[in-house]
């Protein structure tokens, strides 16, 4: 047996030699490719991709690569992953696991990761990551995968850690995600830091302005942020997201009606766009009724756009359009039928992987719950709780767990159960309904640095999602109203842009 | 613009920006250690220093972040139930069966090299060198797991 004391020294000593070790790891991964075009190929779509921002383009060399090479199995992961056409994403990946037998070694691993991830089993997707990572932490192709799947999870921390361990601080591409990575860190001066970097690496692309929009955008700096889309749209007036980012900036800034302007033009301009960046865009264009409380106009514009999602055969956009209806409905019947035609759609299952129908049923349970308590039915409160909870304990997924937290943590809250409510809502923190609760949650147990903490983030909160829609403004404007609650009024005033 | 498909795919649900991060930690062992499962009181006996040795008779080598770090506040909550400050004199005390690590890449190259050793690592810095310990037999994959919180 070892005495402590050697033990110690040893550890000690191997602790010391860790940096030593990194140096020893490998530069870039090996790949599998056979020819030399597709080689080629590969890093063109790296720099469109990565780069560039333009992802259609990106996305069409990598089906040449592919095409070239069919049996290129990170190729068809590359593609799973970059990929705006959820049916494309399915069988992409069908494809490079199928093809699995023809990658190297570190190849496999890195298909194994992501086959783990879409099959639920996150520990061992963790683990092959961490295991390839370990390997070629220098490898652009696997930092930015990494780092995007980890952002996927809203796993912030680890994203930053690795793109730190990296090097790669010349990375034009792995710059812009770690710039993201820190934004939703809230840790903006990190994340403007590495904005002007990325402008100085690409000064003549409009990607780096679109991100440094986007960024500053979330940070609540609309007008510059629109200074910055308008001088990305004059390096390129084809770069499309930055025409849709002045829209969405308009919404954001309580401008609902210049935003839907901005959105009708952009959609006359761009009219070939990806159906998912169609649909992104169109909600967002109808959640501006949402801010207006104009029920009638947001149920034209989301019925609109559910009906288009089912005519393209996307069903998870058509379910998510149904849901996101029923959030605003101040009548249960109504709510609860949008419910419904939710939950048809995910069964139909058209263009929808496994994992993303679970994700998207978790979903429309949680808003469920949320319908219920509105109507003050608890029985049905249970009951999806229940189900919800079914679901989660089947699966290891963030999203599920996440749906499932949410939905405990307002139903706990319901019930005025405030201590056992936090722990749930903290697991949902990312959003807004959640967070308002948490607030309250802390408040009511005397955890008060932590309300206001909570409160201030939540009225700084830039999202363009229905819920932001549902909880952001009626918060802030507590500013203006003078019976508003004295402790979120006091935290709302805090608020600095 | 940042080119995640997922992102898109789903951006209405999840792109959102970290406002209240939840943490989830797990309890590794090296490989050859046959624990596979702990109450949460072991964990806390184990973790505490009043439990010494295995259950194969190895002796327990802990290795800990440093208690001043934000990664450390769940596990000094939930499991030493003590102040950063009074963690740092009960590791002083009690080494060198305590160690403290700088990241989780060193607590799992620790552990995985030590026959004995126990940490406690991020959830997402997993790898396959280590075992992963079940609490009160929930994976920290899994509702109601204890190392979970903010």
């Amino acid at each position: 047996m070892k005495s402590f004391s050697t033990v110690l020294v040893a550890s000690l000593l191997f602790l010391l030699s860790a940096s030593a070790q990194k140096i020893q790891q490998g530069g870039d991964m090996p790949l599998s490719v056979k020819s030399a075009r597709v080689s080629q190929l590969l890093n063109e779509a790296w720099v469109l991709d990565s780069d560039q921002g333009e992802q259609f383009k990106a996305i069409e060399v990598m089906r040449k690569a592919v095409k070239i090479e069919p049996e290129f199995a990170m190729g068809h992961e590359i593609l799973a992953q970059i990929s705006l056409e959820p049916a494309e994403q399915v069988s992409e990946q069908k494809q490079a696991f199928a093809n699995r037998g023809y990658a190297n070694a570190s190849e496999q691993v890195v298909i194994e990761w992501f086959q783990n991830a879409a099959d639920h089993k996150l520990i061992p997707a963790i683990t092959s990551m961490n295991e390839v990572l370990h390997q070629y932490p220098h490898d652009r192709w696997l930092v930015f995968l990494a780092t995007s799947w980890l952002m996927e999870q809203t796993q912030y921390e680890r994203a930053a850690a690795i793109y730190e361990n990296s090097g790669l601080t010349n990375s034009p591409g792995l710059v812009n995600n770690a710039a993201y990575t820190y934004a939703n860190m809230r840790q903006f001066s990190k994340a403007f830091s590495l904005m002007d970097k990325f402008v100085s690496l690409l000064p003549k692309d409009p990607n780096p302005q679109d991100s440094y929009a986007e960024i500053l955008r979330m940070a609540g700096y609309y007008a510059v942020a629109i200074d910055h889309y308008r001088v990305a749209l004059r390096i390129n007036p084809q770069f499309y997201s930055s025409q849709f980012g002045i829209a969405d900036t308009y919404l954001l800034m309580g401008d609902e009606g210049r935003a839907r302007q901005e959105y009708d033009a952009a959609f006359k301009k761009f009219s070939s766009l990806g159906e998912l960046d169609r649909i992104r865009w169109m909600t967002h264009q109808a959640t501006t009724y949402i801010y207006e409380s104009d029920i009638v106009g947001a149920d034209k514009a989301f019925q609109s756009l559910a009906e288009y999602s089912h005519s393209m055969h996307l069903c998870q956009a058509e379910a998510e359009t149904y849901r996101q209806m029923a959030m605003y409905q101040t009548k249960t019947d109504r709510a609860l039928e949008l419910l419904a035609k939710a939950e048809s759609a995910v069964r139909e299952g058209h263009n929808v992987s496994a994992i993303h129908a679970h994700q998207e049923a978790a979903q429309i349970l949680r808003t469920r719950v949320e319908v219920a308590i509105k109507a003050g039915d608890s029985v049905m409160v249970d009951s999806s709780v229940a189900k919800l909870a079914q679901l989660a304990l089947n699966s290891d997924d963030k999203i599920i767990d996440s749906a499932f937290n949410g939905a405990l943590g307002a139903h706990l809250s319901y019930e005025h159960k405030y201590t056992e409510a936090i722990a749930h809502l903290e697991e949902d923190g990312n959003n807004p309904l959640s967070l308002q609760r948490l607030a309250t949650a802390y408040r009511m147990t005397g955890y008060i640095s932590g309300a206001r903490h909570t409160e201030q983030v939540l009225a700084k909160l830039n999202d363009l999602s229905v819920e932001q829609a549902l909880v952001v403004p009626s918060f802030r404007k507590c500013l203006q109203n003078p019976t508003c609650d004295v402790g979120v009024k006091d935290a709302a005033m805090k608020v600095t842009h | 613009m940042l080119c995640w498909r997922k992102l898109l795919l789903f951006g209405l649900v999840i792109a959102a920006p970290c406002l209240v991060q939840a943490k989830q930690l797990a309890v590794v062992t090296d490989t050859a250690n046959p624990t596979t499962n702990l109450t949460a009181a072991e964990l806390i006996k184990l973790f505490n220093a009043h439990t010494h040795t295995w259950a194969d008779g190895k002796p327990v080598i802990i290795v800990v972040r440093d208690p001043a770090s934000s990664d450390m506040e769940l596990v000094l909550r939930k499991i030493f139930n003590m102040t950063a400050a009074q963690a740092q004199s009960f590791i002083e005390a009690h080494k060198p069966s305590i160690i403290v690590a700088n990241s989780d890449d060193a607590v799992l190259r620790f552990v995985s090299t030590n026959r004995g050793a126990v940490g406690i690592v991020d959830l997402y810095s997993l790898t396959k060198d280590v075992n992963v310990v079940k609490i009160n037999g929930k994976l920290p994959v899994e509702q109601g797991y204890l190392l979970r919180g903010n």
